[in-house]
C-alpha cells in the first residue's frame, strides 16, 4: 500500500505580486511518478522549491511526512555544479550529508567512490569522471547533476526539468534511471518535464499547470488501477 | 530631433577620474626639475651603459649559486604566505566571515600591506641577522598583505550555486566551502599563487642589498665597487632569464586555466 511522503493542503504559490497557483491539495505517494508540466512561467520551478522546503507557500501549507531531512533531494534546473571539480567529486558531494567533515577531508570513502563511478557509468559519463564539469556539455552535466541528486539516496526526488537539454532517446534512459532509482526504494519522483510523450510513458500521475489561470491546474491520474 | 544631452552627462566615473589623473600628471610636471647644471645626458648615459658590456662570465657559478638561494626564498616565502593567506583570506571574505572578524582582519592586511618589502626585510634582518631566513620571513610577510586580498576578493567573486546546492543537499558549512565554493575559487587563487611566485623572485632578488640572502647581496657588491659594472650585468641577465622563464610558463598555465573555466578542454 503506498504511503504520504508529502502532501500539500490547499497550497497557493506567488511571486512578486503575481499568484501562480491557487487551492492545491496533493499527496505524494510512495512508488508514484509525478510529472509537472506547463509552459515556463507557469510556476513549476516555484512549486518544486516550495515542496523542497526552500520556499514558503502563500497559502495553504506543505506535510513532510518523510523521516529524516536527507530523505529528500532536489536536482535543480540551473544544475548548481562546482565547475573547477572534477565530475566524481560532483558527484560525490551528494554523499556529504552521511559523513563527518574530517571523514571526507582528504579522501571520499572508498564504497563511495565506487558508488559514485558507478552512477556515473549507468549515465553513460565513465570516460569523463575525471574532467572538470566547466568542459563538460550542457546534456552532460544534466546528468552530473542528477548522479550527485541520487548518490544522497533520497525517498522523495524532485527533479526540475532534468532531460531538457539531452536527445529523446538519452532522455528516456535518464528517466528510466531516476524512475527505478526511486522506485527500488519504494520512493516517489516528481519531475518537472515539456515533452508530452515522456509524461505518457514514465508517469503515474500528471499536474498540468496553467499560466493563465492559478485556479486552472488539472491533476490526471495516467496509470488508473484497474478494478479487481 | 533628438533633444540634447546636458553637457555634463558625458562625464562618468571613468571621464572623471580619467581626467582628474591627467590634471595630476600635468600640475605634477613643474615640480619634476633636473638637478640645474649642463650635463651631457646622453654622453653620460652610453659611457656608464659601455661598462655593463659585454657581462662577465668569470662569475657564472658564483651568481647561478646566488640565484638559486633567491628562487629558494621566493619559493618558501610563497609557500608560507600561501597557507598563512588562506586562513586569512576566509576571514576578510564579506560573503563567509562575520563583520566583527572581516573588519580587524582586512585593518592588519590594510597594515601589512603598507610597509615595502624592503623594509619587512630591514626588520627581518635586525631580527633574525643577516641571512636567507631574514629573506623568508620578509617576503612571508610581504606577500600576505597581496595574497590574502587576492584570495578573498576571489572567494567574494565565486559562484556559490554549488555551495547551497550542497548545503540542501545534507553538507556542513566545512563540507559545503571545501566541495562547492572552494573548486571555483581554486584556479584563480592558483593563478595568484603563481603571480605572486613571479613577484618573490624578482623581490628576493632586491631584499639582498639589506642583507636578507640571495642575489641582491652580489647585485650590492658589483655596484659598490666602481669597475665591476660588467659583473652587475651578468646578474641582471640571469635574473632577466629566469624571471622570463617564470613569467612565460606562469602565463602558460594561466592561459590552460582559463580555458578550462571557460569550458574548453585542456591540452
Amino acid at each position: 500500500m503506498s504511503t504520504p511522503l508529502l502532501t500539500t493542503q490547499e497550497l497557493g504559490l506567488r511571486i512578486e505580486n503575481r499568484t501562480l497557483l491557487k487551492g492545491l491539495t496533493l499527496s505524494l505517494n510512495s512508488g508514484t511518478f509525478v510529472a509537472i508540466t506547463g509552459s515556463s512561467g507557469s510556476g513549476k520551478t516555484t512549486l518544486l522549491r516550495t515542496l523542497a522546503g526552500e520556499l514558503e507557500p502563500a497559502e495553504g501549507k506543505v506535510v513532510n511526512h518523510l523521516d529524516c531531512t536527507t530523505g529528500l533531494a532536489m536536482i535543480f534546473q540551473d544544475l548548481q555544479l562546482a565547475d573547477g571539480a572534477t565530475a566524481l567529486t560532483n558527484v560525490l558531494g551528494g554523499s556529504l550529508g552521511r559523513h563527518s567533515f574530517l571523514s571526507t577531508l582528504f579522501r571520499f570513502p572508498s564504497e563511495e567512490r565506487e558508488k559514485a563511478l558507478h552512477l556515473l557509468a549507468k549515465f553513460g559519463l565513465s570516460g569523463k569522471s575525471n574532467q572538470w564539469t566547466s568542459t563538460l556539455s550542457r546534456g552532460e552535466r544534466q546528468r552530473v547533476a542528477a548522479c550527485r541528486t541520487l548518490l544522497t539516496r533520497p525517498q522523495l526526488l524532485l527533479a526540475d526539468e532534468p532531460v531538457s537539454s539531452l536527445d529523446p532517446a538519452l532522455a528516456d534512459e535518464v528517466l528510466t534511471h531516476l524512475s527505478n532509482s526511486i522506485s527500488g526504494k519504494n520512493g516517489c519522483l516528481v519531475c518537472a518535464l515539456h515533452n508530452d510523450e515522456q509524461v505518457t510513458k514514465f508517469a503515474d500521475l500528471v499536474l498540468r499547470l496553467d499560466p493563465s489561470d492559478p485556479n486552472g491546474w488539472k491533476l490526471e491520474d495516467l496509470k488508473p488501477k484497474e478494478v479487481e | 530631433m533628438k533633444p540634447e544631452l546636458p553637457w555634463h552627462s558625458r562625464f562618468d566615473l571613468l571621464g572623471i577620474t580619467f581626467l582628474l589623473f591627467l590634471i595630476g600628471a600635468f600640475g605634477s610636471l613643474p615640480s619634476i626639475e633636473g638637478s640645474g647644471r649642463d650635463l651631457d645626458y646622453w654622453g653620460n648615459l652610453s659611457r656608464f651603459s659601455s661598462q655593463f658590456f659585454p657581462p662577465d662570465w668569470s662569475i657564472l657559478d658564483r651568481t647561478l649559486e646566488g640565484l638559486l638561494e633567491t628562487v629558494q626564498i621566493a619559493l618558501v616565502s610563497t609557500l608560507l604566505s600561501i597557507v598563512i593567506s588562506i586562513v586569512l583570506s576566509i576571514c576578510a571574505a564579506r560573503t563567509i566571515a562575520p563583520l566583527w572578524l572581516l573588519w580587524p582582519t582586512r585593518m592588519i592586511l590594510n597594515v601589512i600591506r603598507t610597509i615595502p618589502s624592503l623594509l619587512w626585510a630591514l626588520l627581518a634582518v635586525v631580527i633574525v641577522g643577516s641571512n636567507p631566513l631574514a629573506g623568508v620571513i620578509a617576503l612571508t610577510f610581504y606577500s600576505v598583505g597581496y595574497l590574502a586580498k587576492f584570495f578573498s576578493e576571489t572567494f567574494e567573486a565565486a559562484d556559490t550555486d554549488a555551495q547551497q546546492a550542497l548545503r540542501s543537499l545534507g553538507a556542513t558549512p566545512l563540507q559545503a566551502f571545501q566541495f562547492g565554493l572552494w573548486p571555483n575559487a581554486r584556479p584563480i587563487i592558483w593563478s595568484h599563487c603563481l603571480w605572486m611566485l613571479e613577484y618573490n623572485v624578482r623581490s628576493a632578488s632586491i631584499i639582498g642589498y639589506v642583507g636578507a640572502g640571495g642575489i641582491g647581496l652580489h647585485l650590492k657588491l658589483y655596484a659598490e665597487s666602481a669597475d665591476s659594472w660588467n659583473k652587475f650585468s651578468l646578474v641582471l641577465l640571469c635574473i632577466l632569464v629566469i624571471v622570463t622563464v617564470l613569467d612565460f610558463t606562469g602565463e602558460k598555465i594561466r592561459q590552460n586555466i582559463r580555458n578550462k573555466l571557460e569550458g574548453k578542454k585542456s591540452n
